[in-house]
């Protein structure tokens, strides 16, 4: 339903791109993650499919009709798109229904499909509030009500946890999705965090410096990551250096780049463990308990340092560490550089 | 390696062409047109430059511009340098100690901009006058002989810088409360000294706000009419009025003002440059207020005495004189006619508030609408024309609409219409004007509090499907409501006070308060000034006050 078409968009006339070549495609009624850290990009991006940037290059369609390229821009307000925004961006001065209401003033039987929205976020009692009487939670779900009543045919999150403690994070999280589902609609939804992004979406976008660097099903990213820094995004990994190559005694193929995740290394591993086929021992630097789990901090022969985690509390100063080969990942050299 | 492709189409000319057809809208048309409008009169001093000098021009060059050009460099070159004591002292003190009515001195520092320059000029030469106040102390103290006589470049140097201080004052102390705090903290624990920490440290990191309130001031000292033609004086103002009036030589006065606008833009290009050079003041402010010392004893006296000057000198011994004077004459000057002349007054003054409010709002809403991006530029050279003095605003939108006059006339004449002059000599003219040379005092708060207002708040409406206009009416202009009636009341205060261009291009037959108090004190009777001036400085205290309150909570 969506369609991005090799998208750019510069805020300095070409020196730097905040996004860069973006091409993509969103199926109806998916929940798309788009994860990336501060400056990757995302916010430039969603704000170019809501038609509040221009591009620069590229296009954009929704179900085939081109809303923005290089000859035609249509309107954010033509767009039939919903927009949560980070800051919620509720109008202070309007009471909770009066938000919700805003964006269907148009619509017949108005009144009750605010206060149907209301009722769907669970806050059917609130609507002669003001925003500022709301608690941060609160705020979100009139934001995401706001944004559902017109019914638009894609919805876009813009960090909308980001705001939020860890706790509430977690809970409300679940609550906005639930109540997404029973829409149906179609979801981008903005994050700095993995954990939102595998728990929620249907496929995951990633973008680093304004590009796409993988876009695949949550499952796919953890196993197959295209790049180490994709990998890294899901989990403390270890890039397999010539040096680490030496220790384990593992030659690897030198056209590719290696990888394996910090948590499958075993630490002392049993001698009739025939899964770990690479060994070798380190000297253990540090040791930081972290409640039922102890992270160490190693050493090897050859000077490379490691950190890995371990259940066993008895931990000697040099240990035996291992891995097996079909944890590795791998990677084209090509698009490490 | 992919950045040769699409980053090389993405900026050749052939898409920014294409982009620059697509983002092309209404109002970037509109921006544009309304800029065009508000700097119509300098581009028309500008198009007479080519129409030659007048006859006298050689005689001005000869004999009065040296004088000008001497004068003005005398008056910036002393003003700058009393301003800026007075500024910067007071604003540090009351920043960074507390003393006896630290509180009250602090908005009273403000209140001298509440009078308009000449007229401290018309009280001080009543006080220093033969037979005025001075006189009278000095003859109490068995000190005839000594006469002090202020009517001359050095007094109006000082008239001047002590209306004008108040410009430095509060820029510089803005940064003060604002910015300074954690860095005096650090200081502090280096362990240096206060003297030192004020010059090695403070003074240096204030200096962009401290040179942005001086250069003000000296735009407003080259703005002056009033104050050097009653002191004699002759500057590049008094230059333009003299071409214009005693000679009838527009077109001297086109290169007086050609001249002046010069000058003006060598002190902005200044500023700029001290401002780019210094740019370590971050714009966040800090959240955190200076803690203010007690000072003790023979300090604490220094400090008080140090701050209370030029509250006295600025404020208090004015109105002094103008109260003493305005009881004198009230039965004269207070009459029916005086009455009616106020409300005269009054009603131009919030018209063109209002009209230069509404100029306001279409150039910053306008180039936020527009999808180019240097339109939002485009729409800053419309607010310059606060940096052009009264008098050349008045000749750029005099001669332009003598001649569309004439060609008006001629016009209607054909149709066997005598419609007389329609532009020229009316209101018309003369709130175009302020529009022109107050936009920026009405421009500056507008966009500020539409700054405070974060962007997703009228994006989210949008999105939501609601167009510009009306995005605008329910949504931005509710929350922007206090910065567009603070710049009604900052605008309507400078049109209170505005003499030089409201001289030039007033109707004949309509007088402002500014004008009836310039009139008596040419007439010889500046005692009866005293009146129409303290109406000014009461209708303009108010607002200072509360536009202080705004800078407080700032």
């Amino acid at each position: 339903m969506l369609t991005i078409d090799s998208l750019s968009k510069s805020f300095d006339k070409g020196k730097n791109y905040a996004i860069e070549d973006v091409t993509f495609n969103l199926m109806a009624g998916h929940v798309c993650a788009i994860v990336g850290e501060s400056g990757s990009g995302k916010t430039t991006l969603v704000r170019l499919i809501a038609g509040l940037e221009r591009p620069d290059h590229g296009s954009i369609a929704m179900d085939g009709k081109v809303i923005a390229s290089l000859n035609k821009f249509v309107q954010p307000e033509k767009r039939k798109i919903g927009l949560v925004f980070q800051e919620y961006a509720l109008f202070p001065h309007l009471t909770i229904l009066d938000n919700i209401l805003y964006g269907i003033s148009k619509v017949k039987h108005k009144k009750q499909r605010a206060q149907d929205m209301l009722d769907l976020v669970g806050l059917d009692d609130m609507g002669s509030r003001y925003p500022h009487q709301l608690s941060g939670g609160q705020q979100q779900r009139v934001a995401l009500a706001r944004a559902l009543a017109p019914e638009p045919s894609l919805l876009i999150l813009d960090e909308p946890f980001s705001n939020l403690d860890t706790m509430l994070r977690t809970q409300l999280r679940n609550e906005v999705f639930d109540i997404i589902k029973k829409t149906e609609v179609t979801v981008l939804f903005v994050t700095h965090d993995t954990q939102d992004a595998l728990s929620v979406a249907d496929e995951i976008l990633i973008l680093q410096n304004g590009k796409v660097i993988q876009k695949d099903v949550a499952s796919n990213l953890y196993v197959k990551p295209s790049t180490l820094y994709v990998a890294s995004l899901f989990g403390s990994t270890v890039h397999i250096n010539k040096n680490l190559q030496n220790a384990f005694r593992c030659p690897l193929k030198e056209t590719c780049c290696h990888a394996i995740r910090n948590e499958k290394i075993k630490v002392n591993p049993s001698p009739d463990d025939f899964d770990c086929e690479y060994l070798t021992t380190a000297q253990v630097i540090k040791k930081i308990e972290l409640g039922d789990s102890i992270q160490l901090l190693l050493k090897l022969e050859s000077g490379e340092q490691l950190t890995v985690m371990t259940q066993d509390k008895n931990i000697a100063d040099t240990i035996n560490i291992g891995f097996n080969s079909k944890d590795i990942l791998e990677f084209d050299q090509e698009q490490e550089s | 390696m992919r950045q040769g492709g699409n980053k090389n189409k993405a900026f050749s000319l052939k898409t920014r062409l294409k982009r620059l057809k697509r983002d092309s809208n209404r109002w970037s048309v509109f921006t544009l047109a309304i800029v065009l409008f508000l700097a119509l009169p300098i581009v028309f001093i500008g198009v007479e430059l080519f129409s030659g000098p007048g006859e006298t021009w050689g005689h001005i060059v000869e004999y009065l511009l040296p004088d000008y050009i001497w004068n003005s460099l005398y008056l910036v070159f002393f003003c700058s340098i009393l301003v800026l004591v007075l500024g910067v002292s007071s604003a540090w003190f009351v920043s960074r100690f507390d003393f006896l009515f630290r509180k009250q001195m602090e908005w009273l520092l403000i209140l001298p901009l509440a009078i308009p320059s000449y007229i401290v000029g018309y009280a001080y030469a009543g006080i220093f006058d033969y037979g005025g106040s001075m006189d009278l102390i000095f003859r109490q103290l068995n000190l005839d002989f000594v006469r002090i006589d202020i009517m001359n470049r050095a007094g109006l140097a000082f008239v001047l810088s002590i209306s004008l201080f108040p410009y430095v004052y509060v820029s510089a102390r803005a940064f003060f409360l604002n910015q300074a705090n954690n860095l005096l903290e650090a200081s502090k624990m280096l362990g240096v000294g206060e003297a030192k920490t004020f010059f090695k440290l403070m003074l240096p990191l204030a200096r962009p706000a401290i040179v942005a309130g001086l250069v003000l001031v000296l735009m407003e000292v080259l703005n002056d009419y009033g104050a050097a033609k009653y002191y004699g004086v002759n500057t590049f103002t008094t230059g333009i009025f003299r071409s214009w009036f005693s000679l009838e030589e527009p077109q001297t006065a086109v290169y007086l003002s050609a001249l002046l606008i010069l000058i003006i833009f060598a002190l902005i290009l200044f500023e700029k440059w001290q401002v780019r050079k210094v740019k370590f003041t971050s714009a966040k402010s800090n959240s955190t207020q200076i803690q203010r010392k007690e000072p003790k004893g023979a300090i604490k006296w220094g400090i008080f005495s140090v701050v209370l000057l030029p509250i006295l000198l600025g404020f208090i011994l004015p109105v002094a004189q103008l109260i003493y004077w305005a009881i004198l004459t009230a039965s004269t000057v207070f009459d029916f006619r005086f009455i009616v002349l106020s409300l005269q007054s009054f009603g131009i003054a919030i018209t063109s508030a209002i009209i230069t409010v509404f100029f306001a709002l279409l150039l910053i809403y306008f180039s936020k609408w527009s999808a180019l991006r240097f339109i939002k530029n485009v729409a800053r050279v419309g607010v310059l024309g606060y940096a052009i003095p009264g008098a050349v605003i008045a000749i750029g939108i005099m001669i332009p609409t003598l001649a569309l006059d004439k060609w008006l006339i001629k016009m209607l004449g054909n149709f066997g219409i005598d419609s007389g002059l329609i532009i020229n000599g009316t209101l018309i003219a003369l709130f175009y004007a302020y529009a022109v040379r107050f936009l920026a005092v009405a421009y500056n708060p507008i966009d500020s509090t539409a700054l405070k207002v974060d962007n997703s708040i009228p994006d989210s409406s949008k999105v939501l499907g609601v167009g510009n206009l009306k995005t605008f009416f329910k949504i931005e202009f509710p929350l922007i409501k206090t910065g567009v009636f603070s710049a009604v009341i900052l605008v309507f205060i400078d049109v209170m006070k505005e003499l030089p261009l409201t001289l030039i291009l007033k109707p004949y037959h309509v007088d402002t308060l500014a004008v009836k108090a310039f009139e008596y004190a040419s007439d010889e009777m500046v005692m009866e000034a005293s009146i129409p001036s303290l109406f000014i400085i009461f209708t303009a205290m108010i607002p200072v006050i509360f536009l202080n309150k705004l800078l407080i909570k700032k």
